[in-house]
């Protein structure tokens, strides 16, 4: 800008005020040019805009119930083993009783989310026997064996909710 | 300008009067092209968002940007949209593209959250719904649409994709199989690299430099299973690391996405029977 | 003064109004900062870098049927070991301790593996090397006292399947 202010009228009707790009070959290793590029290249969206399906929705429950259930024998177990120093009652007397003092609803609810997690791992882990054995991989039986898990570990716990 | 517009019309209208009917059936593409570069008499107009990121310009993020198309002046495809798209409103967006017919794969995008070739996607006719479009998900954007799949195609080198023999036939021609042999071969061979069902695998997506991703998989698979290689077991021993196959968890967004109907899934689950064999 | 201003006011104009004209395009109703990528990112990846040239393939890791088919093939074993272990105490009612001790060690081998994969996934140790070491030794320590917790109960209480009957029928 400021050598264009500079620039007399003429100088522009010539054409001396053009833009003028040195060749600069030796400044940068051609090699890098793209290495450089790569850098800067964003990560196009993935989980938050792929369109919510059965099944890979269904695998992440599993992943996430399975996590779950395993997290929470893992935290009980360990409280358990170091209950006598800590000075808590995580034995089984204990926690019938505790679990027996609750009131109905909260009995029901309790049990219903510790169901729901078990069940849903189980038949949802039956499929991924089956699929193991290469049965059942065409695409309407996965979805419809996406949708029985569903409808049955829901309709399970519901059960063992009440029971 | 309207007024313009309008004798215009009459004049188009009226022409075909003073045409003998053979000659105005034989221009019909004329007729086509002289149209005014407007939305037709009864629009049907759909928006379309798409992903855009300019190299030149690598601080700025990405955007998604809006464009509103005539579906009645338009193709049935979402190729055909994005080529109206660049040809008429925005020169500067960028996609590839080449054979518009599913056999090249290279217009593979994320068209409506899911996965497929943008010349095999039909245009959904709801105008009240937006079309959106991205580059392939969880790839490096080299600009626009346009993701870099270098690593893809190191990975399928890799798994070397060709046949690996040293005994010549006995009769020293071509090397032959059965019809039960070529048969395991169907729905294998005509993959055609779009690299769909790999970039919608969470697994891949998580662990793409190591984890060779659904179409390596069943390319892979496609070599174990013809009965003419003779390197079967240093292709199993190349696979039986937990990074390479394990790290496929049967998610099967795969065989759902593939665009030519394929089944990755299931050479992914054969693979793993035949590597614990 | 106004001869030598006009060049540069043009070329002002035409520069701030360029990318506006370009950007409102015929057509072109708006643009919006896209908001998946702007503030949280999903396990955000390394910038892009390749090995090697474009011809050269990935390089091929060592085979180890340990971490690969073997360990496939254990897990498949122990999950299906643990359908009927898990139906059998509580349909039939049995109170085997060999039983219930099977089914622990099964199932902590089960969670074991899990998170082991989880980890494997979700925390490559080319990308957070610290944490993924870090998640490693707190699920070998959590796994061991798990198994001695388990070990205690089994012993010293009514056992697992036992207890969860109980309380279930609290």
């Amino acid at each position: 800008m400021q050598s264009m202010m500079r620039a007399s009228p003429a100088a522009v009707a010539l054409g001396q005020t053009m833009q003028k790009r040195p060749v600069t070959s030796n400044a940068e290793d051609p090699a890098q040019i793209l290495v450089k590029q790569r850098l800067n290249r964003p990560v196009s969206p993935h989980l938050t805009i792929y369109r919510p399906q059965i099944g890979w929705i269904g695998s992440s429950l599993h992943r996430i119930s399975g996590v779950a259930l395993s997290g929470s024998l893992y935290l009980w177990a360990t409280a358990y083993l170091a209950s006598p120093a800590l000075g808590w009652h995580l034995e089984s007397a204990s926690m019938v009783a505790a679990m027996g003092a609750l009131p109905l609803a909260a009995k029901v609810f309790l049990k219903a989310t510790l169901a729901l997690p078990f069940t849903y791992h189980s038949f949802n882990g039956l499929r991924h026997l089956m699929w193991d054995l290469g049965r059942g991989l065409s695409n309407n039986v996965i979805i419809k064996s996406g949708w029985t898990v569903v409808g049955l570990s829901v309709t399970s716990a519901l059960a063992l909710a009440f029971l | 300008m309207a007024s313009l517009r309008t004798t215009a019309r009459l004049f188009a209208a009226s022409r075909p009067l003073f045409r003998p009917a053979s000659f105005a059936r034989s221009y019909a593409t004329v007729e086509a092209k002289s149209v005014d570069p407007v939305p037709s008499d009864n629009p049907n107009m759909k928006t379309f968002k798409v992903y855009r990121w300019n190299p030149d310009t690598p601080t700025e993020k990405p955007t998604m940007q809006s464009y509103q198309l005539d579906l009645n002046k338009t193709g049935p495809m979402m190729l055909d949209a994005l080529i109206r798209i660049k040809n008429e409103l925005d020169p500067t967006l960028t996609f590839r593209r080449s054979c518009r017919e599913g056999i090249c794969g290279s217009c593979a995008m994320n068209i409506d959250g899911v996965n497929t070739l943008a010349c095999l996607c039909r245009i959904p006719t709801d105008t009240a719904k937006e079309s959106r479009i991205y580059p392939l998900p969880h790839t490096y954007v080299v600009k626009d649409l346009v993701p870099d799949l270098t690593l893809f195609y190191k990975q399928y080198k890799s798994i070397k994709p060709y046949l690996q023999r040293d005994t010549p036939t006995a009769d020293g021609l071509e090397n032959r199989q059965s019809p039960a042999d070529r048969k395991k071969l169907d729905g294998l061979y005509e993959c055609i690299l779009c690299a769909c069902c790999s970039t919608s695998c969470p697994s891949y997506w998580w662990n793409s430099e190591e984890y060779l991703g659904p179409a390596i998989l069943l390319q892979s698979y496609r070599w174990l299973v013809d009965s003419r290689d003779e390197k079967t077991a240093e292709r199993k021993a190349a696979l039986d690391n937990s990074m390479s196959v394990y790290r496929c968890h049967t998610i099967l967004n795969c065989t759902r996405t593939c665009p030519k109907g394929l089944n990755p899934g299931r050479a992914i689950a054969e693979t793993k029977k035949i590597l614990a064999a | 003064m106004a001869s030598f201003a006009r060049p540069s006011l043009l070329r002002q104009t035409l520069a701030t109004t360029r990318s506006p004209l370009l950007r409102q395009n015929v057509g072109v109703s708006q643009v919006v900062a896209f908001h998946a990528s702007a503030r949280k990112q999903i396990l955000p990846p390394l910038p892009q870098s390749i090995e090697g040239t474009m011809n050269d393939p990935v390089p091929v890791p060592s085979p180890h049927p340990m971490e690969g088919s073997y360990h496939w093939t254990f897990e498949r074993a122990v999950c299906v070991g643990l359908i009927p272990l898990s139906i059998a105490p509580f349909a039939a009612g049995s109170l085997n301790p060999v039983m219930d001790a099977i089914l622990c060690s099964l199932l902590v081998a089960h969670s074991h593996i899990g998170f082991q994969a989880a980890i494997i996934d979700y925390f490559r140790p080319q990308r957070v090397p610290k944490f993924y070491s870090l998640c490693n030794w707190l699920l070998r320590a959590f796994t061991l006292t798990t198994a001695v917790g388990l070990y205690e109960f089994e012993t010293n209480d009514v056992g697992v399947t036992e207890a969860l009957r109980r309380i279930w029928n609290a």
